[in-house]
């Protein structure tokens, strides 16, 4: 059996990262100090949820096949909406979703709306493949947005773009999509970019990451900010 | 000698328990953490800093406010150095700059004696005759004349570049920055205060102010109090640029910020006055004086004259005389008496006061390289004094001659300033939409008026963000206030030396030279003579040049105009203009595993690719092996680098149909096709292959070179033709493998599959979905290499399982991964063109014999027209295969001219040397008359040589095509 792996798979091996099942799939829990990093994400840290699932769909019936399969679907482009199982809508157009795995449970609605590409293909809500052609990163902390002004041109501070938002922009010089979803009160920006620069964009985004101290992390520290929320 | 440093709560920026030293030209100093090294330096009595441009004068800070070229110091590591607001860090090692043989006996100061050779433009007049001249001159010109010394050997520093936002900006941090400030920030803006010092508070920090003021803690205290209120210090704004996009620089690193108003509250700049002699080191200006006594502790001078035209002068002698300098005289240059309050006091307090009177000159100190005393004389006109007159002794002279609005931001900003008042003072008079302005850059003469302007400005930026009409000219405070019915202290002397540009060593008989010679217009007197062209940009000449030209031609200084202000506003190191290079790179699955097994790696666009596997030392061999593995046995190349899109929907045909030149209406499903396309000229632009994987699904792959350019193509065709179909980018979503060579299908058999892969189910050119080891996988049954192949698109997250699996699965057939390099042999063997390398951008099909791909029976295909019309037009170049004959014969390159009696007739495109055929082969476009199969053509080979190549029939390598079909 050939497993999917990250495409940054060398880089956080290399890191020193721990891997474990994490609801059904292989990822880095930890980078070898649990605690320390649950410290660094409420600071600065880097996440790799490559290995998590994600899927999109674009076309005329994108939504409304989305809807009836009851995904929560914000009502405006660039905007992002949390299912109850922790699920990230994001829409990228007025014909575009896209479907990010939950980080704090295991998740089968992405596996349950591919196994349903025939359907949606009939329906003009082509499927997309994000999960091979997006790397998707969790950048978390409070330092996170003075972070990402190193890198990008859009205002991500607070006030202008509060959790929920989407931007569709340039991310050192990568076309990226970064939403904002939060865990518990950690500002998190989900990051997502063409995977085949993935390794580009960890080593630009850690050199970015040093002034404010910050340091890869396992999904081990993104789970306890979920759970001192709750 | 070190002088005793003034006691606290002078020395405001220094810490007295932190000593440090450094060097100075070699000789150690002390100071205090904190010091500049003008302030440490001036601190030991040492006021020469550098040499002057052209003259190799000495030269010191006039302003002590990093303006001039005079505090220019070289650093180990960095020229160009301000030694008026570098920090000091301990063991600094300094330098004078633009010596011959150090400061104190520079040789290049005999240039002085040639002075009178070296007028004003001489370098456009000199040193181009005879031919060939400059090449000498020049060393000379740049040894003698350049400024600092890049250090060649140095290591790059680490700079970056960072967004900032806000609603407000405010541009220095002074009186009236802070009230701005202050007062945006309490409604609730989100506020950015970008000051150049240190600490907040410009003048408020080292003015004369009563004793217990408090308005400078309160301002700091209002300021820091409110949370979106952001405060960058140590930053310098160098540019305000289209839509209010500031530049900031602080430290290594430069700020992008994007305003939606912006309050300029730069405050002044003051002003030199013109005599002879005029630079030498010792003469500073008013507020220099009582930065170094305030911020560092620094008494000045033992003995000072004071050369005043305003209320300023009389401020600084207060202060001097309060901390212990010997102040001679106050020199008041105005005809119409004292006015101002410290003036008043001044008086009071029995100050030598010499109303009427100006400095006619200065002289050099015997000993040292500063001032040694100044003749003071009556002024009898404007621009006039008496020869005659007082000599005064002094190591200080303080220079109040005015203050200049530091408007260069807000002038680039498009605002404009008018000269008003006395002399050729700027006053603001417009401002660009939402731009503001406040203190003295807007007119303001006091703290109050500074405070009053500061709130001002910032209603009506409020009401501006608001959408409320806002007045944004808000600089009515002073309107006469700096009337004293002098003209500008510009006073000419018959022996010259009276610098109008310290930093370009221009004096008044220049700008009346220039001027004479035709050069009236302000922008071509300040190129001729290169007034304001130093690192000061003219904040401390402008004023004097328009005073002098004014006064030449008998107009106004309104009437003279003032020159452009472009950023940056000031010298701003590369560093921070290149920050730190992001440059995206793109890797496949397998870059890793490459890498690993030794491949030399190539860039194909953003992409890195194996050229082959193997030492440098053996490519040649590596290619060779690689290319037999494939003919012989069976070999494997990431091709994850090509294009793929997703073309899906009831419009998917009919939208290919107009792209691409084939026709794919009647592609069964299943089966794949060459895709070819053309721009609306008919030029090639790219291929590929297209694969009918449903009714109204197409995976249509790129070159690798192409695909970044066509999404976007393909994406704008649909935006035009509104067909009912998505265009998705897959390029990254998909590795893709080539497995080719006589053993190919063997070895998938091997790893498992649920495809059947026999010849009869799977024919040439097929295209199937299926597993392979368990991967889902796009099979296209195509053969770039002319062996049986099979390109395996698996999705990337599992393209280097399935990789490995294949290298493990073919061992024992002798499967080996080939590169780049072996697969433009292995093409090139089978005449396949590479679109880019065997086109240019004017090839259309039919010269590449392309003809064959071309839906004739279309109605519509882009370029379709033009094709036709440049086929109706004949052909003037054809591409051929050909093959050199004779092995000893050097290779032919691309680039390589085809050459028939001396005139070009075409080039080579493609050459390799053929490992199955044992012989040069190539690709070259030839005349339409060198075509025929059999016939000679020459090809200019490698330093001129002459090789015959034969035109062969393409393919060169399995003419029937046999090997690939199996």
């Amino acid at each position: 059996m050939i497993s999917p792996r990250s495409p940054i798979d060398d880089a956080v091996r290399a890191a020193g990262g721990t891997f474990g099942q994490h609801a059904g799939v292989d990822a880095v829990i930890d980078f070898g100090d649990p605690k320390g990093e649950i410290v660094a994400a409420r600071r600065l840290g880097l996440a790799d949820l490559s290995p998590l699932p994600r899927v999109g769909f674009r076309g005329p019936g994108a939504r409304e096949w989305l809807a009836a399969r009851g995904v929560d679907l914000p009502d405006e482009p660039n905007r992002a909406s949390v299912q109850p199982d922790g699920v990230i809508a994001v829409t990228r157009s007025w014909t575009e979703v896209l479907v990010l795995g939950a980080i704090q449970s295991a998740d089968t609605l992405c596996a349950r709306l591919e196994s349903d590409a025939a359907d949606a293909h009939r329906a003009r809500a082509y499927p997309l493949p994000r999960f091979d052609g997006l790397f998707w990163f969790a950048l978390a902390g409070a330092s996170a947005a003075d972070c990402l002004a190193k890198v990008c041109g859009v205002d991500l501070r607070e006030l202008a773009f509060p959790p929920g938002s989407v931007a569709q922009t340039s991310l050192a010089r990568l076309n990226a999509v970064i939403v904002r979803v939060d865990l518990g009160e950690t500002p998190v920006f989900h990051l997502l970019g063409d995977s085949a620069s993935a390794e580009y964009a960890w080593t630009s985004l850690l050199d970015a990451m040093q002034e404010f101290g910050g340091r890869p992390l396992g999904l081990r520290a993104l789970h306890a900010l979920d759970r001192e929320f709750k | 000698m070190t002088r005793e440093r003034l006691p606290p709560p002078a020395g405001s920026r220094i810490d007295r328990a932190q000593p440090v030293t450094f060097e100075f030209e070699g000789r150690r100093y002390d100071a205090y953490t904190g010091d500049t090294i003008a302030s440490a330096l001036a601190a030991s009595d040492v006021w020469c800093l550098s040499r002057s441009f052209k003259l190799h004068r000495p030269r010191g800070s006039f302003g002590f406010a990093g303006d001039e070229a005079g505090g220019l110091v070289q650093l180990e590591t960095e020229p160009n150095v301000h030694a008026d607001t570098r920090i000091i860090e301990p063991g600094m090692r300094v330098r004078a700059q633009n010596t011959v043989g150090g400061l104190d006996k520079d040789w290049a100061a005999l240039l002085g004696l040639f002075e009178r050779f070296l007028p004003v433009g001489f370098y456009y007049k000199a040193f181009y005759k005879p031919r060939g001249v400059w090449n000498w001159w020049e060393k000379i010109i740049r040894r003698t004349a350049g400024l600092g010394q890049v250090d060649r050997s140095w290591t790059p520093e680490y700079f970056d570049k960072a967004y900032a936002y806000c609603d407000v900006a405010v541009i220095g941090g002074g009186a009236a920055g802070l009230a701005a400030a202050a007062a945006c920030g309490a409604q609730g803006l989100d506020v950015l205060v970008v000051e150049r010092e240190p600490e907040l508070g410009g003048w408020l920090t080292y003015g004369r102010l009563d004793p217990g003021d408090g308005t400078l803690d309160d301002l700091r205290g209002r300021v820091q109090g409110l949370p979106s209120v952001r405060v960058m210090t140590s930053a310098t704004c160098t540019g305000w640029y289209a839509e209010n996009w500031l530049a900031v620089s602080q430290g290594n690193r430069l700020h992008k910020v994007r305003a939606k108003a912006v309050i300029a509250c730069t405050g002044g700049v003051s002003q030199p006055a013109v005599f002879r002699n005029n630079d030498l080191p010792g003469i500073v200006s008013a507020s220099a004086a009582q930065r170094l006594i305030r911020h560092y502790g620094v008494r000045p001078g033992l003995r000072a004259a004071v050369l005043t035209a305003g209320d300023e002068g009389y401020a600084a002698a207060l202060d001097l005389a309060e901390n212990g300098t010997d102040v001679a005289a106050v020199v008041d240059c105005r005809l119409n008496g004292l006015t101002g309050p410290m003036a008043s006091e001044a008086e009071a307090r029995g100050h030598r006061i010499l109303s009427g009177h100006t400095v006619r000159e200065a002289w050099r100190d015997s000993q040292r390289l500063q001032i040694g005393g100044v003749l003071v004389t009556r002024v009898t006109g404007p621009g006039a004094c008496a020869a005659d007159g007082e000599r005064i002794d002094c190591d200080l002279l303080v220079v109040a001659a005015g203050v200049a609005p530091a408007g260069g931001l807000l002038a680039q900003a498009g605002a404009r300033f008018r000269p008003s008042g006395r002399g050729a003072v700027p006053r603001l008079a417009s401002l660009p939409d939402h731009a503001f302005a406040a203190g003295v850059v807007a007119g303001a003469a006091t703290v109050a008026q500074a405070l009053a302007q500061g709130e001002q400005a910032a209603g009506a930026a409020a009401a501006d963000l608001s959408g409320s009409a806002a007045d944004a000219l808000v600089n009515s405070a002073r309107p006469d206030a700096d009337e004293s019915g002098a003209t500008w202290p510009v006073f000419p002397h018959p022996h010259g030396h009276e610098f109008v540009d310290l930093d370009e060593d221009v004096t008044v008989r220049e700008i009346e030279d220039a001027l004479a010679e035709g050069y009236e217009d302000i922008e071509l007197l300040k190129r001729y003579s290169t007034v304001g062209m130093g690192p000061s940009q003219g904040r401390l000449s402008a004023i004097a040049t328009a005073a002098v030209t004014a006064t030449v031609r008998g107009t106004s200084a309104a009437e003279v105009g003032a020159t452009t202000n472009r950023p940056p506003t000031s010298p701003t190191r590369f560093g921070l203009f290149a920050g730190r290079g992001f440059q995206p790179v793109r890797r496949t699955p397998m870059h890793g595993w490459h890498v690993g097994a030794g491949a030399q790696m190539m860039t194909a666009g953003l992409w890195m690719r194996p050229a082959y596997y193997g030492p440098p030392d053996e490519r040649a061999d590596a290619i060779a092996d690689e290319v037999l593995a494939v003919r012989r046995a069976v070999g494997l190349i990431d091709v994850s680098t090509l294009g793929g899109f997703e073309i899906r929907g009831p419009d998917a045909v009919e939208f290919l149909e107009r792209a691409y030149t084939p026709s794919f209406r009647r592609l069964r499903v299943g089966r794949t096709r060459y895709a070819l396309l053309t721009e609306e000229q008919g030029v090639v632009v790219d291929d590929g292959v297209a694969a009918r994987l449903g009714p109204d699904h197409y995976y249509v792959t790129a070159s690798t070179s192409g695909a970044e350019q066509l999404y976007p193509l393909l994406l704008w065709y649909q935006a035009q033709w509104q067909l009912d179909v998505d265009i998705a980018d897959v390029t990254s979503a998909y590795g893709a493998i080539n497995i080719a060579g006589p053993k190919a299908r063997r070895v998938l058999e091997r790893l498992g599959t649920n495809i059947d892969l026999s010849p009869e189910a799977c024919p040439y050119l097929a295209a199937r979905t299926g597993t392979l080891a368990g991967v889902d996988v796009r099979l296209l049954r195509i053969g770039f290499v002319g062996e049986l192949g099979y390109e395996i698109h698996p999705p990337a997250s599992q393209s280097l399982g399935l990789w490995e699996a294949l290298i493990d699965a073919g061992r024992e057939f002798g499967i080996r991964p080939f590169g780049v390099e072996a697969q433009r042999v292995l093409r090139l063997e089978k005449g396949h063109v590479i679109v880019t390398q065997d086109t240019d951008g004017l090839t259309h099909p039919h010269e590449v014999d392309l003809g064959w791909a071309l839906g004739r029976r279309k109605p519509f295909f882009v370029g379709k027209r033009s094709i036709e019309i440049l086929r109706a037009k004949g052909l003037a170049r054809q591409l051929v295969g050909y093959a050199v004959p004779d092995r000893h014969a050097p290779v032919p390159e691309e680039g390589h001219l085809v050459v028939r009696d001396g005139e070009i007739t075409g080039r080579v495109t493609s050459s390799a040397w053929s490992p199955v055929l044992d012989q040069a082969i190539g690709l070259a476009y030839v005349a339409p008359d060198q075509t025929d199969v059999g016939s000679t053509v020459t090809i200019k080979a490698a330093r001129g040589r002459l090789v015959e190549a034969e035109v062969a029939r393409l393919p060169f390598y399995d003419p029937d095509n046999v090997r690939q079909a199996v």
